[in-house]
């Protein structure tokens, strides 16, 4: 079973940000999304998580349509994202940012917890192990107890994932996850994506960087104006000059898009922090 | 040593000091209070009155983030509960601790009733409307005469007694607030503290990144109103008991203000920091009484001067009553 967009559209009013989508991905696979800015890379995203509606067409899970679901439902059906600016709970800690990914399994014991302290200290150790152990394979559990907000940025995109993999997901959703990364972070980036490879899950990485979706993806998507432009392999991807055309407008070497991604992901700011 | 290690050494220790002296103040002060004649007492009373209000609208204002400018209606809703049950008005005599129970169940209905369309609405626009929803409830019962008694209220009220006690004296209400303002304490603290309390949290923080983590928003927003309305109400019947009258002038917009304001200055989201605000703005006006008209002016500056230097509320939301207990037993 797999996760299908079927003639997948989304209009703005005016503007058809998806055209018509269809697509497939299969479990144990990395899928990479690319394509040039505004070419409807983070719609997909929006849409497959349910943030975004769907205009027409429509979106599968295991034979279970999602395009229907409210956003919280598709998350419980296992589909977990991160987003393109990184979007924690900045005044909890690491440790509470996936604690309370444990909400939809949990929330039925609420009143056992407040009535009962031995049955909440016992479901809150079991919870944080599970949490300790994601947190250590980031590497972030010297940060457990820190406020996710006073994280260095690089760790925040980290943690971002940790808290989208905590519950196991069968769908994982990366929108830019490697957006502002020095090339060390990067590079760890790349082997931690590489670690959380499954049989079971759906990984789909929506990225710029050129090198990171060459080493890790194993099936490329090509978008460009709404519209599925190319999809194949790696190598596929690379010899292709419509790629090339999307990207720069002129058929060129595949190392001028990266330069032009480099160029993109200079642009971006640190990200700043939301509350006064 | 350098002056970093030395601070680092000292500070556990006095802010253990701290906690001991906050520890001690507040037990000679309950252990004083049945000897107070009885104007202090019901002084004491009305802070404890008060410091219940807060412990339940911070649930919605602290706790999940929602500004709730109408908490004053589901005071009312207790209040009016127990009028009307326990007075000549509806010739209605029933137990004290039944009618805690209905104006509780009472409470979570309104509290559910103002939750369901308020539910899309954040920060200024809800304010708004929640306002509009405490002034729509003290305007009805203004004017639903046959049964509220309008402006005039409901006077007479029974007597409470509890178990074939008498609860008439100050200094019983004293011992009764004093317990449920602990009970409703304790649950509001373990709440907070459960996945329910967490989820909140997340609402607070990013109610988007919630949803998209599974939280059914909705649920666990319904959930805060309704236990927050809850406390509210059986706070409303305590103070309907403790006055034996009941009118609308108890429950105008400036309560709510009060109230919020008291979440506020004594610091957001920690019951610690509800105890604190209470104490400076409902006691320090009984101290400053003689001062009449400057009293204001002065609580006015008080505010901007505590706003002004921590502005995160004097006991910050980081030291709840756990680290307050870890203090204590010195660890
Ligand atoms: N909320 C919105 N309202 C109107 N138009 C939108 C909205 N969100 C996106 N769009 C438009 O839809 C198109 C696709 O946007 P999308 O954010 O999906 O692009 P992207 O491929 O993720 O680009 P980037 O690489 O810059 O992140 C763009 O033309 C954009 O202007
Ligand atoms: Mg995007």
């Amino acid at each position: 079973m797999t996760l299908v967009f079927d003639r997948l559209r989304k209009e703005y009013g005016q503007v058809v940000a998806i055209d018509d989508v269809t697509a497939s991905f299969a479990p144990g696979l990395i899928h990479g999304v690319i394509g040039p800015n505004g070419a409807g890379k983070s719609t997909l995203i929006n849409m497959t998580a349910g943030s975004y509606t769907v205009s027409s067409g429509s979106i599968v899970l295991d034979g279970k349509r999602l395009d229907r679901l409210k956003k919280y439902q598709i998350a419980n059906s296992g589909v977990a994202r991160t987003y393109q600016n990184i979007r924690l709970f900045d005044q909890m800690t690491t440790l509470e940012n996936l604690e309370v990914c444990f909400y939809p399994t949990d929330v039925g014991g609420t009143w056992k917890e407040v009535l009962w302290p031995p049955y909440a200290s016992s479901r809150r150790d079991r919870r944080r192990e599970k949490c300790m152990e994601i947190l250590r394979f980031f590497d972030l559990q010297g940060h457990a107890d820190a406020e996710a907000g006073s994280l260095p940025y690089g760790r925040q995109r980290m943690l971002e994932i940790a808290r989208a993999l905590v519950c196991n997901p069968r769908v994982l959703l990366l929108d830019e996850p490697a957006a502002g990364l020095n090339h060390h972070e990067t590079a760890e980036l790349t082997a931690r994506l590489a670690a959380q490879r499954s049989p079971d899950r759906i990984t789909i990485i929506v990225e710029h960087d050129m090198d990171l979706v060459m080493a890790l993806c194993d099936n490329i998507i090509v978008m460009h104006h709404g519209k599925l432009l190319f999809q194949g392999t790696p190598a596929e991807v690379q010899a292709s000059t419509d790629v090339q055309l999307a990207y720069l407008g002129t058929a060129n070497d595949i190392d001028d898009i990266r330069a032009a991604a480099q160029d993109r992901r200079a642009q971006l700011g640190i990200r700043t922090r939301r509350r006064s | 040593m350098s002056v970093a290690e030395t601070l680092a050494a000292v500070r556990p220790r006095s802010s253990r000091a701290v906690a001991f002296l906050v520890f001690a103040i507040a037990i000679a002060l309950i252990a004083a209070t049945p000897f107070l004649p009885n104007y202090y007492i019901r002084v004491i009373d009305s802070l404890l009155i008060y410091i219940l209000l807060g412990i339940g609208l911070n649930i919605v204002i602290g706790y999940t983030g929602l500004l709730d400018l109408g908490f004053v209606a589901f005071y009312a809703v207790g209040a009016y509960s127990y009028a009307l049950l326990a007075s000549p008005q509806l010739d209605l005599h029933l137990p004290f601790l039944l009618i805690l129970l209905v104006a509780a169940c009472l409470g979570a209905i309104t509290g559910i009733l103002l939750g369901i369309p308020v539910l899309r609405l954040r920060g200024d626009y809800l304010a708004i409307v929640t306002l509009g929803f405490g002034e729509i409830v003290r305007i009805i019962i203004n004017n639903l005469d046959w049964l509220t008694g309008g402006p005039k209220g409901i006077a007479r009220l029974d007597k409470a007694s509890i178990l074939g006690i008498q609860i008439a004296r100050p200094v019983d209400f004293f011992w009764l607030l004093l317990v449920v303002v602990l009970l409703a304490g304790l649950v509001a603290w373990r709440l907070e503290r459960s996945i329910l309390g967490k989820a909140w949290a997340a609402i607070r923080e990013d109610q988007d990144a919630a949803r998209g983590i599974g939280i059914n928003t909705t649920n666990a927003k319904l959930a805060a109103f309704a236990t927050s309305a809850t406390i509210g109400s059986i706070a409303g019947a305590i103070f309907g008991a403790s006055q034996r009258f009941v009118s609308p002038e108890s429950f105008t917009l400036q309560e709510s203000v009060l109230i919020v304001l008291m979440i506020v200055v004594g610091g957001i989201g920690n019951i610690l920091g509800i105890v604190a605000g209470a104490a400076i703005l409902i006691l320090l006006p009984e101290v400053l009484r003689e001062f009449a008209e400057w009293r204001i002016l002065f609580l006015g500056l008080l505010m901007i001067f505590l706003i002004i230097v921590r502005p995160a509320g004097i006991v910050p939301r980081s030291f709840g009553p756990d680290k307050l207990i870890r203090r204590l037993i010195g660890k």
